[in-house]
């Protein structure tokens, strides 16, 4: 018994030993920076983490990341809990954009600042913000749709079926905003959209099952993200189709998506550049932390040529979302292919 | 003795009130919505009741042997995940093959009902053996089984299970695919250990009078362990059934599943009280869930009705069995 005390003291010495060995390299760091994601039950949201991780101590920050399962009342607790730790800076992806917004506020005000990534909050200002642009990725959809019909049927029409993600998600209805507006032109398109419930997929699988009995005539199936295309080509095979026989197009560039259209069952996968949006919040986390000024123009992020703009709601970096189709799909600059850059960023000057 | 007859004939139309209203569901439906009418749609009910449906089955030997188990949404979820992690051939999946291929059927089955069955025993060990309340002790599975979900996949999907194992879930008997087969077969098979063997009995006596149950030297403890393990080890069948349909798994896989679970099982007729219930009433129930989950996916209806539908559905069956049990109260 005391022998068994004895070790376990002196383990304990040695993991605090070990603690102040460890120190002075955390004390190197230009000091802690909270990232709040949405949830990390997707591939995107946990790649993402990867990224900002790696890319933000490139540039010197240490990367603490909190999980909000999706709930908003989570996150809320969660940007309130880290005001008070004081830390450099906020980089939040809202599971909620407006629901976010007194948290934001607050954070701000206590001269912590708040970068947006992924998910574009436009009602109150921000420090920075880095996306794709969500509408963008649908009007990129669109346009992609809009070529697989006029291959397929000579001009813009036939019948889609459009599967979203779950109804309270912000995200998803922005996509939808875009497509449909773009898709608007073309009234020889029919449209029907469904959501996929808690973006669970299974619950795509069964709208695909139920659509394609109902409406054997659809030319063409978008998901709103790249999990729930996997439930659908299993009802599509399911029902004895055959790749290719209904068009599919998916959004998000996740690795199930690129897979898909490597195996033909997927058409188009439209990528949010997941990889770039992370480094351009570390290329300007200096200026944003040092509260410098960020100037409008165009920067170079990871190659991709993107615009910043100053917005109403702060300093907006947009950076274009690309589209993956079979004579592109192995390019390593998606991230649906995981081979994140492994060159260090560097901080805008 | 006309008495008697009568009296037998209200209570099987009692006991089986849920059979009727899917029926008139059915014909309702079938008149009012374009394109339901087909034997696909059918097939597709029947279909998508497999995973909500063998879920319930374990649900419902709990419930019906007095306790709960809020685990089996997560326990699903797990089984699923380890079946794509080991045996998928894309994303986080490592592709394990054997020869002849068709041995990963019995061994990716078998690991899935241990998975189910290893959360099931942990949720026995803490409610026969250190006496904690089931409510609690699921709760608490039901949060670090769907964590060891992320945990263990890191949040990446596992996708492409082999062919050998897809088949299940393509091929087709009367337009109905074998894994749902393999759900209708649970049924029959539970149904008839609830109905005909002691086993079944003694779980009901346990549900209706634990200590009478004690008294009459029957061992709680041990069949109360034996029904967590089986309701984990069903669950642990539902998501191995779940992976084969979605051919791999995505770390929120089932959300949601739970309470469609919980609904079927009350809307069955299984009293939440315990003791009462059968696992008919219960396929009934899923069957009626799914059927109006497909209506509103062919009408032109938003998503939400969905969830006040089986919300309304379910408090209008707790109503009948009030109604039922006022009913039985006059008769006798």
């Amino acid at each position: 018994m005391f022998k068994l005390s004895r070790r376990i003291l002196m383990a304990g010495i040695a993991m605090a030993l070990a603690g102040t060995i460890t120190a002075p390299a955390e004390a190197e760091t230009k000091g802690k920076v909270y990232y709040l994601v949405p949830t990390l039950l997707d591939e995107f949201q946990t790649e993402s983490v990867k990224a900002l991780e790696k890319f933000m101590k490139d540039v010197g920050y240490e990367t603490v990341t909190l999980n909000a399962d999706n709930k908003t009342d989570v996150q809320q607790g969660q940007i309130n809990d880290v005001i008070n730790l004081k830390p450099k800076a906020i980089i939040l992806a809202a599971v909620d954009f407006e629901a976010l917004k007194p948290g934001i506020e607050k954070a701000m005000a206590a001269g912590i600042p708040v970068i947006e990534f992924d998910r574009q909050i436009t009602s109150t200002k921000s420090a920075f913000t880095s996306v794709a642009g969500t509408v963008e990725i649908g009007y990129v959809a669109a346009d992609e749709i809009q070529k697989l019909l006029k291959a397929k049927k000579g001009s813009v029409k036939g019948k889609i079926l459009q599967v979203l993600g779950d109804p309270g998600d912000p995200y998803t209805l922005d996509i939808q905003k875009g497509f449909e507006a773009k898709m608007k032109a073309f009234p020889d398109v029919t449209i029907i959209s469904k959501p996929a419930m808690q973006w669970e997929a299974s619950n795509a699988g069964t709208i695909v099952n139920d659509q394609i009995l109902a409406n054997p005539d659809i030319d063409l199936i978008f998901v709103h993200a790249a999990h729930l295309s996997v439930a659908a080509v299993a009802a599509l095979e399911g029902k004895g189709k055959k790749p290719g026989e209904v068009m599919l197009v998916s959004s998000n560039g996740a690795p199930v998506g690129l897979d898909l259209i490597r195996k033909g069952w997927q058409n188009v996968e439209v990528e949010q550049p997941l990889y770039a949006q992370a480094a351009a919040v570390a290329m300007f986390a200096d200026k944003i932390i040092n509260k410098q000024e960020i100037k409008a123009g165009k920067v170079k992020v990871l190659g991709l040529e993107s615009e910043v703009t100053i917005e109403a709601w702060g300093p907006n970096i947009k950076i274009p979302g690309a589209a993956i189709s079979k004579a592109n799909v192995d390019e390593p600059k998606f991230w649906g292919n995981l081979k994140a850059p492994t060159e260090p960023v560097k901080a805008v000057e | 003795m006309f008495v008697s007859r009568q009296m037998a004939t209200i209570d099987f139309a009692l006991d089986n009130l849920v059979w009727l209203i899917l029926l008139v569901v059915l014909v309702v439906f079938s008149i009012t919505i374009p394109n339901y009418f087909q034997i696909g749609i059918f097939a597709n009910i029947v279909e998508q009741s497999t995973f909500v449906g063998t879920m319930a089955i374990g649900l419902s030997l709990i419930i019906i042997a007095g306790n709960i188990d809020l685990s089996v949404e997560s326990t699903l979820a797990l089984a699923a995940m380890v079946t794509g992690l080991l045996f998928a051939t894309r994303g986080a999946g490592m592709g394990f093959a054997f020869t002849p291929e068709w041995l990963v059927i019995p061994i990716s089955l078998a690991v899935a009902l241990l998975v189910g069955a290893a959360v099931g025993a942990t949720n026995a060990f803490f409610v026969v053996k250190l006496q904690m309340n089931a409510f609690i002790v699921t709760l608490a599975s039901f949060i670090w089984v769907r964590g060891l979900v992320v945990a263990i996949s890191g949040g990446r999907s596992a996708q492409s299970l082999p062919d050998s194992l897809r088949f299940l879930a393509i091929e087709t008997v009367f337009y109905v695919p074998l894994i749902a087969w393999i759900s209708i077969g649970g049924f029959i098979a539970f149904a008839s250990i609830l109905n005909r063997m002691p086993f079944g009995r003694h779980i009901r006596m346990i549900g209706g009078n634990k200590v009478a149950t004690f008294r009459a030297g029957i061992k709680i403890d041990r069949l109360t362990t034996i029904t967590f393990i089986m309701a984990g080890a069903i669950a642990g069948l539902a998501g191995w059934l779940l992976a084969l349909r979605t051919s791999g798994a995505t770390a929120n896989l089932g959300t949601g599943m739970l309470f469609q679970a919980f609904a079927a099982v009350v809307i069955g007729g299984v009293s939440l009280q315990g003791g009462v219930g059968s696992l008919s009433g219960v396929y009934a129930g899923v069957l009626l869930l799914s059927s109006i989950n497909t209506a509103i996916n062919l009408m032109g209806m938003p998503a939400h009705f969905t969830q006040i539908i089986h919300g309304g559905l379910v408090l209008v069956a707790m109503l009948l069995d009030t109604l039922k049990t006022h009913i039985r109260a006059r008769m006798i």
